[in-house]
């Protein structure tokens, strides 16, 4: 059996018109009738996606305004431009792709779980490559506190990035919340650059790391605990 | 064999050319959908008339009545004017249907997982046959042939082949790149070969026997 003769078959069974009943139809048009009226279209994606890296940006600045920028302070000129502007291009690219989940139709370049796993990856990687202190003091009691700092700043984040995007309708929630989940955690990770003068590398790599993961599997639970109530 | 330019596996002839006959004057559809957002009835019951069969059809293909279908397609225009300013002027419109009529049928899906069945697992639901038999007493053809396969390549074959859209509308509605829609037709039409050839053998055979 060829491939022609499937397509030949297939085209033969869409040749048969499927007819819906007038009557439904109508009750249909009826049922949205009476709610007509005009809508404003959302945005397109650049604006939304700079609003939710201004919100990322806002939270960490803030976040490290209140508690101190001695982690910026301490880094050299490389570590600086080559952190901040990853952790910039990961935060625009997660919000980008963020907005095409809360759009329906949307062309997606990365499904929630690839995103998570490759904004993990490049931190891990460039974290690896800027930091090489291989002390290990306090490493669970300092660390706990960087990534319980760095979830705690990620909250507001991902709150404010949903009210962003009140409008938008997520087909899938799980995956939703996951994509917002990243995309704060990504603010929870600058603040952390910026506060945390914490420079060994393990502790960098697995605390600071940690936020997203944590951050994205939290914005994931909300978004199956959203499926099961039936409101997305 | 025809292409629309995203045809990349070498290894078999499938068509992935939007059926000519159902081939939709989409900028039409986009031009009514942006006259629905700005409330008007009329466009909305031109789109309500032009999309719902194929939406209709849609969920024939994955339910096992028409009475679910009826349902579903209310369900889903409900949720599309509800969420119509979700649709942005100059993008595709057909996608865009897709994607919420795939929300609402999976979230159909899940209740009545829920509620009805409890005890009923997911794979042996997607086993069950996917056709009745109409008034007539005839199954409808399209159901019949797309039967064996799986629930996400028969919705992959009834975007691809019946409404005629292209991979990467598929790929926009299903929220997936194109490369794994390909992926997944290719199966699928490993699977409608296969059972196309053993339908063709018993044919030959009960010929023979006569």
């Amino acid at each position: 059996m060829k491939d022609g003769k499937i397509d030949e078959v297939l085209d033969k069974a869409a040749w048969t018109p499927h007819h819906v009943e007038p009557g439904l139809l109508k009750r249909v048009a009826a049922s949205i009738g009476s709610s007509m009226q005009p809508v404003r279209p959302l945005p397109p994606t650049w604006v939304l996606a700079c609003g939710l890296v201004l919100i990322c940006a806002t939270v960490a600045l803030a976040g490290a305004a209140r508690a101190g920028f001695y982690g910026f302070e301490k880094m050299g000129l490389l570590e600086r431009a080559l952190i901040f502007s990853t952790v910039g291009i990961l935060t625009w690219v997660a919000a980008t792709e963020f907005v095409h989940e809360m759009i329906p139709g949307s062309r997606r370049w990365m499904s929630a779980g690839t995103l998570l796993g490759m904004v993990s990856a490049l931190l891990v990687c460039v974290f690896a490559l800027m930091f090489h202190d291989y002390h290990t003091d306090h490493f669970v009691s300092v660390g706990l506190v960087c990534l319980v700092t760095g979830v705690l700043h990620a909250v507001p984040a991902a709150l404010l990035s949903w009210f962003l995007l009140r409008r938008g309708f997520a087909v899938n929630s799980v995956s939703a919340g996951l994509m917002a989940g990243t995309l704060a955690g990504l603010a929870g990770v600058g603040l952390l650059e910026l506060h945390c003068p914490n420079f060994q590398a393990t502790h960098i790599l697995v605390w600071h790391t940690m936020v997203v993961p944590v951050s994205g599997a939290l914005g994931g639970l909300v978004g199956l605990a959203q499926r099961f109530r039936g409101r997305v | 064999m025809v292409g629309n330019g995203l045809q990349g596996h070498a290894s078999t002839d499938i068509n992935f050319a939007k059926p000519i006959h159902f081939m939709h004057p989409d900028s039409n559809l986009e031009m009514l959908m942006a006259r629905y957002q700005e409330g008007d009835f009329a466009a909305a019951t031109a789109l309500i008339d032009r999309i719902s069969p194929q939406l209709h059809r849609f969920f024939v293909a994955q339910f096992a009545s028409r009475v679910d279908a009826d349902d579903l397609l209310q369900e889903t225009w409900l949720r599309i004017h509800k969420v119509r300013h979700t649709y942005r002027p100059g993008e595709p419109v057909l996608p865009w249907f897709y994607a919420i009529a795939r929300h609402v049928r999976v979230d159909h899906f899940r209740k009545s997982i829920r509620t009805a069945a409890r005890e009923r697992r997911l794979e042996d639901l997607s086993k069950l046959p996917v056709t009745v038999p109409d008034e007539t007493g005839r199954a409808d053809e399209l159901e019949a042939l797309l039967a064996p396969l799986s629930e996400s390549q028969r919705e992959l074959i009834e975007m691809l082949k019946v409404s005629g859209m292209s991979l990467e509308e598929v790929a926009r509605a299903t929220s997936s790149s194109v490369g794994s829609v390909k992926q997944k037709v290719h199966r699928a039409y490993k699977k409608l070969r296969e059972t196309m050839s053993v339908m063709g053998l018993r044919k030959g055979q009960d010929g023979g026997l006569q």
